[in-house]
């Protein structure tokens, strides 16, 4: 027995692969909630959620894969049953089944991804954080087809599309909108904005919004007032700018299905109608105490998702709303969820 | 977006947070100055088991055998120590082995617990459940803590550069420094005493391609000394380990995955060049004054290692660190009849580095971050104590800081075209100034008062008081009872005030109030030598800065957290010496700690509310065993910590969020051979006995089993 005692207090820690589930969610609206983590931590997750029966499944990317997801996952896109983890720290993209989440492909190769797009089902452009090009690959092979240098700029964020052109935002430190050819593969222009363009959509009328944040106080580069851009996708001029406050912040700029009202993040949330003149005085969704630390809308049923990140140190919650802003559930995530993605 | 600014405030951080430090010193001699005024007071038979490699001359003049001397110290608990919790770190604890750096010192010998990212990685120490930068640690009495991060990189000092280690637990840290709301360490060199010329070199080759090598020249007489130490450590710390959070998916042509495996990797991109030397002078006059000189140059290559969910190549994307940094300390010391005077004036030149390199496509690596700092500090310390009877003793000092700080980012090109650096430039001025009393009305008796107050730029924290008392509960058990109590405050670091972005000007002082009680003795008979402590603590820290990503993305510091921290430390050392040539020494430490958050809740969903804080293990203890025979000696290390937690609402259901209970066993095998031309020690070392596969820090890969060979060489010199 003193010998067992011994044994036990001297040795043998507990380290070993953690095991698969299988999971079945054929049939089902889910949505995933890509959770960032901690840098360098590596614990990003991915939790599911199913918006009928309000139930939710944590960690489901080590559970059915028997592996972590990585450091800071960063944003997820599906295409064709497929959806595209990007995580930015650990430098990979992970291709699963959105019904059994299990990998299917892996693309790696790139310096410090953030978002893919998919031009076609060949062709997917991925931005960079620490990459003077934007990389091409083919999401049916994940092999590297070629890049687009982005001249002077530092990184890459955001992508949206409208006819044969993408736009993307070059956020930190930056104040450009570039605009990508995507028959030939190269900038044809570029649009300034104001300072730190953080977000962009596109509205049913192929209007491209764009939300600025400003910078900071005592910023080099500089510091004025945050603003939110409409500007003309045929001819890249800027047709509308709407004012916020010196402090405000905001972000997270998003669109309903229809492209009819955008949703942002300025410590509460907020909607704007495409066709309204002035920013809205009221929010949709109050301030809660935290800062919110990403926003969805369900292009299903233009449901309101919110998520908390808390103290950024404990797993966060994601708040549902209607349309109309009545809370309908609050679910539990994973560390400072960041991103949702729709089935 | 958001993880821009933190990572490179992270990033940053996790550069920055090498800070080393080197001092030189100067020793405080207080033993014999105390025998000399007579005014020792208490006298304590605290013993420090103490293994020295002595000659045995009447012997055979080639037998070196380990002689366990218990010595019935110094015997003296001076005034000045009435009521302190202190831990001093022996001759065996400080030179181990060459390899070994201050962070496996305090991980292996104290109740502290240190948090290590792996072998020659940042390495910070954490006492009772507080921060890294609630300890305060000092070189000879000059700031080693960084004045941009607030704290102190264990790994990048070589124990065998530090002749005194001590201590300073909770309230006690008030009589080293302001800001140890934890506890403070105080690290010094001191005069080797020898006379004429001597050499030493020791030479290890480990796994890994491990190579460590140590050379010390030293030349003295009795009014003069000199040292001179080199470290040189180089290693490619390439180690294999079975990656059980990645998968390598054999796939079919078209990139689809087809089966998989746990692959082997090896640690990427840790490799490490640490260069260290230290030279010092000391000089005694006619008059019996001291003069010390000691300055260290340190030079650092390291890589970052990935981690073990990183996919990137390592010829693709790699993260180096560099330092550099300079110390220096000239001191002087002079006893009169009653009074005694320390002055010490020293300087410190710190060049950080941190690189991100990536491969933009073309095949070469490219500067992705270029984080630099330069840290320029002047020091002046001044000292006087004044013995007035056997029952009171004054004491006043004061000490100055003056830093200059040069923070430098990338450079970015502005919206009017022009090139512009992120960072900043500071300097600070930081006055610290001291009076403490003690007073021992009768013998079993002591008392303490300390105050403190700081000046830092243009503020100062409130006045630091600190009391303590002593009483001898058994003379004939040498038991005694101690107990103490301070307030205490910490200012902001310059990253928390100025940092760019982030840095909040208008943050407050962190305060702490502490108060702790303990017993400790001593049993010995001829053979046998037995002594423990134990002390239980009691600590609440309000405006604890806490640094959190703000509403523009990047992170931002501000006063927000509360912590309650208590619990027991226990501390035991014995050394026996059975029947012929038989002897063990034996040192064993445990704590419990449990640091509770209770700060206001972020808001309704906040979990996190009366749990433990990241990473501070509830439970840990170390044991070291050392056995010798004759010329040999074999040695066991254990070490354990309990599960920790890394999320802060102490998360159990997970798969990613917590680290099991840590066991770690090391043992070594040594042997002293004696030659007419030198003195030789060989040695082998196998660490992680039974081959544990583990993570320490969330997603850090550790080594598995591994070797070391080392050989200690001393010339013989004809006289």
């Amino acid at each position: 027995m003193l010998v067992t005692i011994l044994a036990n207090a001297i040795s043998c820690m507990n380290y070993e692969p953690s095991g698969e589930n299988d999971f079945n969610y054929y049939n089902d609206n889910g949505v995933f909630i890509v959770n960032e983590g901690n840098f360098m931590y590596g614990n990003s997750s991915l939790t599911y959620y199913s918006p009928d029966n309000k139930r939710s499944e944590s960690e489901i990317f080590i559970r059915s894969n028997g592996i972590k997801l990585g450091d800071v996952a960063q944003s997820m896109t599906i295409r064709n049953g497929l959806g595209y983890i990007v995580v930015n720290n650990s430098g990979i993209i992970f291709v699963i089944d959105i019904n059994t989440f299990k990998v299917v492909r892996t693309i790696t190769g790139f310096i410090s991804p953030r978002y893919i797009h998919f031009v076609s089902d060949t062709k997917a452009y991925i931005t960079d954080l620490y990459s003077s090009k934007i990389t091409i690959v083919n999401p049916q092979t994940s092999k590297i087809t070629g890049s687009i240098p982005i001249g002077a700029h530092k990184s890459t964020e955001q992508m949206v599309q409208y006819d044969k052109y993408i736009f993307t935002n070059c956020w930190a430190y930056d104040n450009k909108i570039l605009v990508i050819d995507t028959e030939t593969d190269k900038i044809i222009d570029s649009i300034t904005v104001g300072i730190q363009p953080n977000s962009l959509v596109i509205d049913r009328n192929n209007k491209l919004w764009v939300l600025t944040d400003g910078g900071y106080k005592n910023n080099p580069y500089g510091h004025e007032i945050p603003a939110l851009y409409r500007i003309n996708t045929y001819d890249f001029s800027i047709e509308q700018k709407f004012n916020f406050a010196l402090d405000d912040s905001p972000s997270n700029l998003c669109i309903d299905e229809n492209g009819d009202n955008l949703y942002f993040i300025n410590k509460s949330v907020w909607k704007f109608n495409i066709t309204a003149t002035n920013l809205p005085d009221v929010p949709i969704i109050p301030y809660n105490g935290t800062i919110y630390y990403g926003l969805g809308i369900s292009p299903r049923t233009s449901e309101i998702y919110v998520a908390d990140a808390i103290d950024y140190v404990q797993n966060g919650k994601i708040y549902r709303y209607t349309p109309q802003a009545v809370c309908i559930d609050t679910i539990s995530t994973g560390i400072c969820p960041t991103a949702l993605c729709f089935k | 977006m958001k993880n821009y600014f933190d990572c490179k405030i992270l990033i940053f951080w996790s550069i920055v947070r090498k800070f080393a430090l080197q001092l030189t010193t100067y020793n405080l001699r207080l033993t014999t100055y105390n025998l000399r005024l007579n005014i020792v007071i208490f006298i304590l038979t605290l013993t420090i088991s103490n293994v020295n490699f002595a000659q045995t001359t009447a012997k055979n003049d080639t037998t070196w055998l380990l002689k366990i001397d218990t010595l019935t110290v110094t015997a003296q608990r001076i005034l000045k120590n009435i009521g302190v919790q202190q831990t001093k770190l022996d001759t065996i604890a400080l030179r181990e082995n060459i390899s070994v750096s201050m962070a496996d010192v305090l991980t292996q010998n104290t109740v502290i617990f240190v948090k290590s990212y792996g072998r020659a990685t940042l390495s910070t120490a954490s006492f009772r459940g507080t921060a890294p930068s609630h300890t305060q640690v000092t070189w000879n009495g000059m700031k080693l803590n960084s004045p941009m991060l607030g704290m102190v990189d264990f790994s990048l000092i070589p124990a065998y550069f530090i002749d005194d280690a001590n201590l300073y637990h909770g309230a006690s840290s008030v009589s080293v420094a302001s800001g140890g709301l934890g506890g403070a360490i105080t690290l010094n060199t001191k005069p080797a005493n020898e006379k004429d010329f001597s050499v030493k070199y020791i030479q290890g080759i480990s796994s890994y391609d491990t190579y460590d090598q140590f050379l010390k020249l030293n030349y003295g007489n009795s009014k003069f000394q000199s040292s001179t130490r080199i470290v040189y450590t180089l290693s490619d710390n390439d180690f294999s380990y079975k990656n059980y959070y990645k998968k390598h998916y054999i796939k079919d042509d078209d990139g689809n995955i087809i089966g998989s495996e746990y692959p082997i990797e090896h640690n990427k991109n840790g490799n490490y060049k640490d260069f260290h030397a230290l030279q010092e002078f000391y000089l005694t006059t006619n008059d019996n004054s001291h003069f010390g000189f000691s300055t260290w140059y340190m030079n650092s290559k390291r890589g970052i290692p990935m981690l073990n969910v990183d996919y990137h190549e390592e010829n693709s994307s790699q993260s180096k660190q560099t330092e550099q940094d300079l110390r220096t300390v000239l001191s002087w010391d002079k006893s009169f009849a009653k009074i005694k005077l320390f002055g010490k004036i020293g300087y410190t030149y710190t060049e950080l580095r941190y690189l991100y390199l990536g491969d933009k496509g073309d095949g070469i690596l490219s500067k992705m971050i270029h984080s630099q700092s330069y840290v320029n500090t002047g020091f002046a310390k001044f000292d006087a104590e004044y013995y007035l009877n056997n029952k009171w003793m004054f004491s006043v000092n004061i000490s100055s800081h003056q830093n200059f700080v040069n923070s430098i980012d990338n450079a970015i090109i502005n919206t009017e075209g022009n090139s512009v650096i992120i960072g900043y430039v500071k300097s600070r001025f930081e006055l610290s100034s001291f009076a403490a009393v003690k007073y021992r009305p009768v013998e079993r008796l002591g008392f303490a008062v300390n105050f403190r107050n700081d000046l830092y730029g243009k503020n100062h924290t409130p006045v630091i008081p600190a009391a303590f008392v002593n009483y001898l509960i058994s003379a004939k058990g040498n038991i005694r009872a101690k107990a103490s109590i301070a307030r205490n405050y910490r200012y902001p670091t310059l990253n928390d005030l100025y940092f760019m972005p982030g840095g909040n000007d208008s943050l407050s002082n962190e305060s702490g109030y502490t108060y702790d009680g303990g017993i400790e003795f001593t049993l010995k008979n001829e053979k046998t030598n037995i002594n423990g402590e134990i002390t239980a603590f009691n600590s609440n820290i309000k405006n604890w800065i806490v640094w959190l990503p703000n509403a523009k993305g990047f992170w931002t510091p501000s006063n927000v957290k509360r912590v309650n921290s208590y619990g027991i430390e226990i501390k035991l050392n014995t050394t026996v010496d059975f029947a012929r040539d038989w002897k063990f020494a034996g040192t064993g430490n445990f704590a419990w700690t449990r640091s509770i958050n209770h700060g206001n809740p972020a808001n309704w969903a906040d979990e996190s509310i009366g749990k433990q804080l990241v990473y501070i293990p509830e439970f840990s203890a170390a044991a070291t065993a050392k056995l010798s025979w004759k010329t040999w000696i074999f040695t066991y290390k254990w070490n354990y910590y309990s599960e920790r937690f890394t999320t802060s609402n102490n998360e159990k259901n997970t798969k990613i969020g917590k680290l099991g209970a840590y066991f770690m066993n090391d043992i070594s095998l040594e042997k002293h051979i004696g030659f007419s031309w030198a003195k030789i020690s060989l040695k082998i070392l196998v660490n992680n006995v039974f081959n544990e596969e583990y993570e320490s820090v969330l997603s850090h890969p550790m080594a598995a089993r591994n070797f070391g060979f080392f050989i200690e060489i001393i010339p013989k010199f004809k006289k």
